[in-house]
């Protein structure tokens, strides 16, 4: 047998327990959305459904107020990403191109951001909320709230990916732009930034994928069914109701869950150079 | 513009944004954590440590605090232990490495409620699957109690925990493995080193900041890990799968004790606190940039 088939056996074979437990999950949520509620509860539970039940599907979309909790998500996670871009994109130049004094301390300021995650500060961000008047009424239950706390939190994560793929663009381009006569600044725009682009197109997925996910402040802030977000508006439907429909929650999660998980797949490979530059370096 | 100011130009709007988010929520818990305040939000004057002390003689705060370490530790340990092996096979050249790597990511990409919503389900002792699967694979003989027991329900949730941290580290881990010279594995090798030899000789100095920044980050996102544990049992059976994190969001939003979330707040942040400058002490003095 050549050496790379027997490689490829074994590493199969030792990743293979690992394999069926992080599929496990999904098998759980593909074949129980796909149930007819009396399977769901039934005696002896079976993993495949006896009848494929696609119309839950539907039904969950009216149940679980689907249509708008994706928009509440979407313009959520959209607006919190462009703010945190909009902060974060100079911050990573200036942390890749100058040596400036405080720059360690900096560095040390985002670790502790990155380290106070939302749900130690809800407490405070509440109150915080509730005492900024916005819109005749307080910035509790209002989108705006949400979105500057994601940007905040973001922002660490943000700088540290988009500085480790900076510092990878050569610095003489610019350099040579500046002999031509180009200021500093126009050079940053015209030279430095097209050459950026892709770094800061995975940011701005990666974050957008931090702010779809978070939970314990939207959990929070948001008071009123029409402006929750996916993620509460599923936890929703399973927290303090007596019988929980199953086969709808999978429905829900399902939905909510493969979009990302694709997206995500289809980026992961960025992250293993970029994060792991970032945080040693 | 002096280029001494430029570079304090461009990290301003983030410096600000965040002290701004974080600034605000830090001064107000301390103010709340000194103050006897009415469930509804109402101050009712100043109460000195009294909430402190109110933390200190609560059992539930003290099994708590140490169930936290136990999570945090259990967690964290656990990711590395199963993500050294992993990142070193998915380094390695076999058919099929970019599907493994995907699949090996993917619980990263789902959220973590999501996560506890699937895996409560799963757990359900009457109709779930995880009770029929091990049934049917013959390790258990009759359905088991998950999350309604006190003894099993945590274990669980550290399982969950350890495999939604897992993808992460091995990110990191493997971002280390790529970065090693491989010619000093050639060099071993005609030196006669084992492979034993040359993981603990070579793979090991070499991830060494790979693996610190992994714990770092780790005891950080694992410490506040709110959504596995409030979404999977809220801290029950009977306050017996609690962390500060779940119970300090109980006292402040279910059962009208601001003062006393606010004081485990701070508590938390100490000792995040005390961990990052330890760790920044750890680590070797950069250059003086």
């Amino acid at each position: 047998m050549n050496p790379k088939l027997k490689r490829s056996l074994w590493a199969w074979l030792a990743l293979s327990p690992f394999v069926v437990i992080i599929l496990f999950p999904f098998a759980v949520m593909l074949f129980t959305a796909l149930k007819p509620a009396e399977e769901v509860f039934s005696f002896p539970t079976r993993w495949l459904p006896v009848q494929w039940r696609w119309q839950n599907f539907i039904d969950m979309w009216h149940g679980a107020n689907f249509g708008p909790a994706l928009k509440n998500s979407v313009i959520v996670s959209m607006a919190s990403t462009a703010l945190t871009l909009a902060a974060s994109v100079p911050a990573a130049y200036a942390m890749a191109r100058f040596p400036f004094r405080g720059r360690s301390h900096y560095r040390q300021f985002l670790l502790v951001t990155q380290m106070l995650s939302p749900i130690l500060l809800v407490l405070g961000l509440f109150k915080m909320a509730a005492n900024i008047s916005w819109d005749g009424a307080n910035l509790v239950d209002s989108h705006f709230g949400v979105i500057v706390a994601y940007a905040a939190f973001n922002i660490a994560f943000a700088v540290w990916m988009l500085s480790s793929y900076f510092a990878t663009i050569p610095r003489d381009l610019e350099e040579a732009a500046w002999l031509e006569g180009c200021g500093q600044g126009r050079a940053a725009l015209r030279v430095f930034l097209p050459l950026a682009t892709p770094a800061i197109a995975v940011s701005f997925i990666f974050t957008f994928i931090n702010a779809w996910n978070e939970f314990a402040v939207v959990y929070t802030l948001i008071r009123s069914p029409e402006n929750k977000t996916l993620t509460v508006q599923i936890v929703d439907m399973v927290a303090g109701q007596y019988t929980v429909e199953w086969q709808l929650v999978m429905a829900a999660t399902l939905c909510a869950t493969i979009p990302v998980a694709v997206l995500f797949a289809w980026l992961q490979r960025f992250l293993v150079g970029g994060l792991a530059l970032g945080s040693v370096k | 513009m002096t280029s001494a100011r430029k570079p304090w130009l461009l990290i301003a709007p983030s410096l600000a944004l965040a002290l701004f988010i974080i600034g605000y929520p830090v001064f107000h818990m301390a103010y709340q954590s000194l103050h006897e305040i009415s469930r509804f939000g109402v101050v009712r004057g100043f109460a000195g440590l009294g909430n402190f002390t109110g933390i200190f003689i609560d059992p539930v705060f003290h099994a708590t605090l140490l169930r936290t370490l136990i999570w945090t530790v259990a967690v964290v340990g656990g990711s590395l232990l199963i993500s050294m092996p992993l990142a070193l096979i998915l380094n390695q050249d076999f058919h099929g490495r970019s599907l493994a790597r995907t699949i090996i990511m993917l619980p990263w990409a789902v959220s973590l409620t999501m996560t506890a919503i699937v895996w409560r389900w799963a757990f359900n002792d009457e109709f779930g699957m995880v009770n029929l699967s091990l049934q049917a694979l013959g390790v258990i003989d009759k359905p088991v109690q998950w999350l309604a027991s006190a003894a099993l329900a945590f274990p669980a949730e550290i399982l969950v925990g350890i495999m939604v941290s897992m993808p992460f580290t091995v990110t990191l881990l493997l971002g280390g493995l790529s970065s090693v010279p491989q010619d000093i594995y050639e060099a071993a090798r005609m030196e006669g080193a084992t492979a034993w030899q040359q993981f603990r000789l070579l793979t090991v100095p070499s991830l060494r900041p790979f693996i610190n920044m992994a714990v770092v980050l780790n005891v950080i996102y694992v410490f506040n890990s709110f959504p596995i544990i409030w979404v999977m049992t809220q801290g029950g059976p009977s306050n017996s799968t609690h962390i500060l994190v779940t119970y300090l969001y109980e006292l402040g939003f279910r059962l009208g004790r601001p003062g006393q979330a606010a004081a485990i707040s701070l508590i938390m942040l100490a000792i995040l606190l005390a961990f990052t400058w330890l760790y920044i002490r750890m680590q070797p003095k950069e250059e003086a940039a």
